[in-house]
């Protein structure tokens, strides 16, 4: 099994905790001017996205972990996992369970492409893209007169996510969203 | 585009004013600048320090590149018995991180002095801060203190089986018990103590961590005669009341050999020539380290130590 060295720790390198998949956030190098050394590390649980800190004596070495990203777009839901299919033309297909997809579950959206984690060659993220376009299914019509600047309303979209967005908006529009923070970005330029 | 500076003017303007201050403070205090090598025949013995190993083109290994200039400074002040100070580059090979350069500026100043060395040298380093920060003087405290008000423990009586328990939670069990006393006194005082010192002074370590510092009785404990400067959590400059008893050395030296096997650390030359300076006598003397780019980065108050490099990332 490979492994990686504490002068070999970055940000990003995915390693193996207590048998669970992490992904190093920061490495800190921590050396007395006389005295050993230690590397202090900030570490996210890619299971249960806990940050914790650990620390390392220099040239200890941990296990690398088997965790790939990977694009793949969204085919369908069968009420218990969730289709994706590479979209490297191999058409392989994965199953996600709804643990892999967390929250991800109200920005999946049919053909679009989500990044999937995959550890030991099973799903265990998704990840959305940063923006998506996605139709409003519901919304209360603005009203009239109500003019004040920077006044909102909640719409739903058709993958259930409720967004605040600005009182003109009316149900059918197609919205460009921020994944990362639930913000509606703008209108999307008509099709 | 690659290979350019890192340092801004503004910061290359701060080193330049930072270096011209230091000189200027060693010479009102007639402190000789001299100007020492870079390779020396044997590398520190300290059993933490990697040095790199300076070859000639047909493979030779000619000597080490200086983790520091003590060797030569030490070997200066025993044939000519004056203040002095040396203001150059110093290598550590496997140092790198936001507080370290495999490569950095050192200054290391000596000075012979028959009456309270010791405290002579803590006023000295914080004349130094007071004429050249904007920190103010620092405050004097012992490591004792420190460890005593963070861990409830003395640590100069105290053994790695009463620490574990305090390193346990950043390395986990296994790990926490493998450590030796030295190591541990230096992991909980890094992450626990360290960053909260903003301008201090820290005295008397444990005599573990003496290197080639005098040990001394402190109110019934034995400690080694160190202090070390630390500004905004970062240590800034480590000074020694200095071992001159050639035997005491040598025996150091042997001690730092063997702990270099047990760790599986490369086994190097004993610096024969600083011996030799011993014996032929050194004076009653400190010596303090500084590092520059650090001090720099204090001064300038920059987030890290890359910025105030004039070139990172070049090799």
């Amino acid at each position: 099994m490979a492994s990686f060295s504490t002068n070999e720790f970055k940000s990003g390198l995915k390693v193996l905790i207590d048998g669970d998949p992490c992904t190093i956030v920061e490495n800190e190098f921590v050396k007395p001017g006389k005295g050993q050394a230690f590397s202090r590390v900030k570490i996210k649980n890619l299971k249960t996205g806990r940050v914790v800190e650990k620390t390392f004596k220099s040239g200890d070495s941990v296990e690398a972990a088997d965790v790939i990203d990977l694009d793949m777009e969204f085919l369908y839901a069968d009420g218990e996992f969730y289709h994706f299919m590479m979209t490297d033309g191999s058409f392989e297909q994965h199953a996600a369970d709804s643990k892999a997809v967390g929250d991800t579950v109200k920005w999946l959206k049919e053909q679009e492409v989500y990044i999937i984690t995959l550890f030991n060659g099973a799903p265990l993220a998704v990840t959305p893209p940063n923006h998506i376009e996605l139709e409003v299914t519901q919304t209360d019509p603005g009203l009239k007169g109500d003019t004040a600047q920077g006044g909102s309303k909640p719409a739903t979209l058709s993958t259930g996510a409720v967004v605040n967005v600005p009182l003109f908006i009316e149900q059918g529009e197609i919205l460009r969203v921020d994944t990362r923070t639930g913000d509606y970005v703008s209108r999307a330029t008509k099709k | 585009m690659k290979g350019r500076p890192t340092a801004t003017r503004t910061m290359l303007e701060a080193r330049a004013s930072l270096l011209t201050g230091l000189r200027a403070f060693f010479e009102a205090r007639h402190s000789l600048e001299v100007d020492v090598p870079a390779i020396a025949k044997a590398p520190a013995s300290d059993p933490w320090l990697d040095s790199f190993t300076v070859k000639d083109p047909a493979g030779v290994s000619i000597g080490y590149l200086l983790t520091s200039p003590e060797t030569y400074l030490k070997r200066l002040l025993s044939t000519h018995q004056r203040p002095m100070h040396a203001i150059g580059k110093a290598y550590r090979a496997n140092e790198e991180g936001s507080e370290h350069a495999i490569e950095f500026t050192m200054l290391e100043w000596y000075r012979p002095c028959e009456v309270r060395p010791f405290e002579t040298m803590v006023g000295e380093i914080q004349d130094l801060v007071e004429s050249l920060t904007e920190y103010g003087r620092p405050e004097v405290i012992s490591y004792r203190d420190l460890f005593e008000s963070t861990f409830g423990v003395n640590p100069h009586r105290t053994d790695s089986q009463a620490l574990i328990p305090f390193a346990k939670d950043l390395l986990g069990v296994k790990a926490a018990a493998q450590l030796d006393l030295d190591s541990l006194l230096n992991l909980l005082f890094a992450t626990e103590i360290e960053p909260h010192l903003g301008n201090h002074v820290v005295v008397d370590f444990p005599m573990i961590q003496a290197a080639l510092a005098r040990v001394e009785t402190r109110e019934d404990d034995a400690v080694a005669k160190r202090a070390e400067l630390y500004m905004a959590g970062n240590e800034i400059a480590n000074g020694y009341y200095e071992l001159t008893d050639p035997a005491e050395q040598s025996r150091r030296f042997a001690h730092d050999q063997a702990r270099r096997e047990q760790l599986n650390r490369p086994a190097i030359p004993k610096d024969e020539a600083l011996l030799e300076a011993l014996t032929a006598g050194l004076p009653e003397s400190y010596g303090v380290a500084l590092g520059v780019d650090r001090l720099l980065k204090i001064v300038t108050q920059s987030k890290t130590l890359a910025e105030c490099m004039t070139f990172t990332g070049h090799l």
